[in-house]
């Protein structure tokens, strides 16, 4: 059956009103919010701080090579890496990274419950198995994502203190005068805004298609495909719709 | 006891239930046979609710589950157990925390309370205490098929529902639980529906049994009478496997 794409945005929205109801029992919730928080942020720390560093690094001699010319100040290279982790990498790429990561566990986790008839028994027992489900993951990764932006944009500038020089393309004292330098506090609270909004579509979107998948273990593997792909691409939008409405 | 009326059901224009009444009763093992394909699991899920009937009236006792609010089923659903065909155990919760479930869910029971439920449960399915520690995915099949007729009887359940509670298992294993389910049928007194195709079940607990063809009530009977319901489909059904067919026919 063809299924088009205001068929998905009605499901969508018709599945979130079930995932904000009332929860059966709030002990319950409170105690699968803390597990998820473990599982989908806790566990996410170390590659994180990995892709940091050496995208921080990256960048760092990205920006000396662009900006190689005597007229330029070498603080320039310090500047630019903390704008663009501010801005946009720890942010946007980190939300495209996590989408990967997080969304892929989560369309498998709820779809292989679905297939396996886990779901069917929840809501035989009369939980409600969306809000159950995907209530605590919404929130803990919603709560988890600016820590780790923040995270990010730290050991991205690590990365590139460490990297710059050496290689010899920025001093340290220059590195850091340079990522103090036109700061504007503002872009911290962008960052923020755009991670709340990413956290939202990073958990919800992959657990729709995880919650609605039928078939068996092919058809779980091809829902957290789409998943992924669907993420990233209203990740995207969204990114420039916030771009356009919070910074210009 | 449940008693079904008049109940169909179409998909898309496909008749899949057509015109099925049938009163399950109380303390027994109900039985509902029939070809992949016959309708017993879409018969099922609507006894449960999970599909809306087109037609017809479903009673829990004195209670018309077609005309129940939201909150009038979900008071049922507490008092509903279900074996799925694969178990359908929580994977990430071990065996003691499956049976806790619905306990932790739906009760007020003080932890000591709720551990001594669960080995009671557990204990009533014949499962070890060095077991309760495991995931689903360290026991076999017969065990998980144990452990979720724990669960289903955790709450204390009126109505008890299998869904070919023994596929995959052998002859053996299977035997077991369908032992169990009658036990527990009898000792509870609840109302028992399950849905098989297994041969053996029919003989070994089938104190009710319903054939359904196509979607349509065929025959009743228990299974003392199967053998010689003189009903053309249910014995093509039945003498399908050749051994069976020699055995009617005495040689």
């Amino acid at each position: 059956m063809r299924m088009g794409f205001f068929f998905h945005i009605g499901r969508y929205f018709s599945m979130l009103s079930k995932v904000f109801a009332r929860p059966e029992k709030a002990k319950m919730y409170v105690r699968q919010l803390f597990l998820e928080i473990d599982n989908l942020g806790v566990n996410s720390v170390w590659i994180v701080i990995i892709i940091s560093i050496f995208i921080g690094g990256i960048m760092t001699i990205q920006f000396a090579h662009a900006l190689a010319n005597p007229l330029y100040p070498n603080e320039l290279v310090g500047l630019g890496t903390r704008d663009t982790l501010l801005l946009e990498f720890s942010s946007t790429m980190l939300a495209l990274i996590m989408a990967g990561k997080i969304g892929s566990n989560i369309t498998s986790e709820i779809g292989t419950m679905r297939v396996t008839e886990q779901i069917d028994s929840l809501e035989i027992m009369g939980v409600n198995s969306a809000s159950y489900l995907i209530f605590p993951k919404i929130v803990a990764v919603v709560f988890i994502f600016p820590f780790l932006y923040i995270m990010s944009v730290f050991f991205g500038l690590l990365g590139g203190m460490l990297t710059g020089p050496l290689v010899g393309v920025v001093t340290i004292p220059q590195y850091i005068d340079g990522i103090q330098w036109l700061f504007y506090p503002y872009y911290i609270t962008f960052s923020i805004i755009k991670c709340l909004v990413f956290g939202f579509l990073v958990s919800s979107v992959p657990a729709y298609f995880g919650y609605y998948v039928q078939g068996g273990a092919l058809e779980v593997g091809k829902a957290s495909t789409k998943a992924v792909v669907n993420t990233n691409i209203l990740i995207l939008f969204f990114d420039l719709l916030l771009t356009r409405l919070l910074l210009t | 006891m449940i008693e079904v009326k008049n109940i169909s059901k179409a998909f898309d224009g496909n008749q899949v239930l057509k015109d099925i009444s049938i009163t399950f009763e109380r303390g027994k093992t109900n039985l509902i046979i029939g070809r992949s394909g016959s309708g017993k699991t879409v018969l099922l899920k609507s006894i449960l609710g999970l599909f809306d009937i087109d037609e017809g009236e479903i009673w829990y006792n004195d209670r018309n589950l077609v005309q129940m609010s939201n909150k009038e089923r979900k008071l049922l659903r507490s008092e509903i157990g279900m074996v799925f065909q694969g178990g359908a155990l929580f994977d990430s919760v071990n065996v003691e925390g499956n049976v806790r479930f619905p306990l932790d869910m739906f009760t007020n029971m003080s932890g000591p309370e709720k551990i001594k439920r669960v080995q009671f449960c557990l204990d009533h399915v014949n499962i070890d205490r060095q077991a309760y520690k495991l995931y689903p995915s360290e026991i076999s099949g017969g065990m998980q098929k144990r452990v979720a007729i724990a669960r289903a009887i955790a709450l204390n359940p009126k109505y008890l529902f299998c869904d070919e509670p023994n596929s995959g298992l052998d002859p053996e294993t299977s035997t077991v639980i369908d032992q169990l389910i009658q036990a527990l049928t009898k000792e509870f007194q609840m109302t028992t529906i399950i849905n098989t195709h297994d041969m053996n079940s029919v003989i070994e607990i089938g104190e009710s049994v319903l054939f359904i063809s196509k979607g349509e009530k065929e025959w009743v009977g228990t299974n003392r009478e199967i053998l010689d319901s003189g009903n053309q489909k249910l014995d093509d059904f039945i003498f399908a496997n050749k051994l069976y067919a020699q055995m009617k026919k005495g040689k």
